[in-house]
């Protein structure tokens, strides 16, 4: 049995990794934001498979449901110009493409260097309730101000968006 | 006990990132742009989460990490999909070339 582990991450990084593709080769954007929602659904399969499986449930909370659907209405309140004038500079396109493979390979080759090669170790009994302790003992402070920065981000996003004539 | 070695997650993990950092720099579409931030906070979310199941510590770091990234990737979409929408309506373009205001 000891092949269904590697079978189902590659299954699930093969997921990640087409849907990432397709958000930067699509050429719809509705075709774009729903290959994200795809990449992150495969995210949160692998997050279980590492065995946090609170952190996949945040994931299909949080990046699934509420990020994806914003995104969405950022594209339906946006309307797409027709290809105006190329204002790009000369090859800054071809030197975007080809600046990403070869520091990509350069990280790859590093991590390998490095024998990050032992097998992940997983914890039996899921992993809620040392997370729990940890951010509602140890990290209690910084959670309520991730709080207030949330209130404050929700506070200008009104604030950017709202009509000035009232 | 897992037989999927870690340097597996560090690889897709920066192959997801690297995909987002070719997005940002090649997409024109604001929107887009911010799509591939998203793809790139979100490969640093497993890279994170696989280095704290490595170190196999009692108090899951990298997860509480991962936590307060979520708080983040949510108040910076927030803020910068108003920013987009505030731009789209001074100069009806998402198109980040064409918003050249600035531009002497």
């Amino acid at each position: 049995m000891d092949f269904i582990a590697p079978l189902i991450f590659v299954i699930l990084a093969a997921i990640v990794v087409a849907g990432g593709l397709a958000v930067v080769l699509l050429p719809r954007i509705t075709g774009s934001a729903l290959s994200m929602g795809l990449s992150f659904l495969g995210m949160a399969g692998l997050f279980a498979l590492l065995g946090a499986e609170t952190i996949a449930f945040f994931q299909v909370l949080i990046y699934v449901g509420a990020i994806t659907v914003l995104i969405l209405y950022g594209v339906m309140l946006t309307r797409v110009a027709p290809a105006g004038a190329d204002r790009r500079l000369f090859f800054q396109k071809q030197a975007g493409w080809a600046l990403v493979p070869l520091t990509f390979v350069g990280v790859v080759a590093t991590v390998f260097a490095l024998s990050f090669q032992s097998n992940v170790v997983q914890q039996p009994g899921g992993d809620l309730e040392p997370l729990a302790n940890a951010v509602f003992r140890d990290y209690a402070f910084p959670f309520e101000v991730a709080s207030v920065l949330l209130l404050a981000a929700m506070i200008g996003a009104i604030a950017l968006v709202k009509r000035g004539d009232d | 006990m897992l037989s999927v070695p870690l340097g597996w997650f560090i690889a897709v993990s920066s192959a997801l990132f690297f995909i987002g950092a070719a997005g940002v720099l090649v997409r024109r579409n604001a929107v887009v742009i911010l799509m591939c931030v998203e793809l790139m906070l979100n490969a640093a979310n497993l890279a994170l989460v696989a280095f704290s199941r490595r170190l196999s510590d009692a108090t899951p770091r990298g997860s509480v990490f991962v936590i307060f990234t979520f708080v983040i990737a949510a108040a910076e979409v927030a803020v910068g999909l108003a920013i987009v929408l505030a731009a789209y309506r001074n100069q009806p373009t998402v198109e980040v070339d064409e918003i050249h205001e600035l531009k002497g």
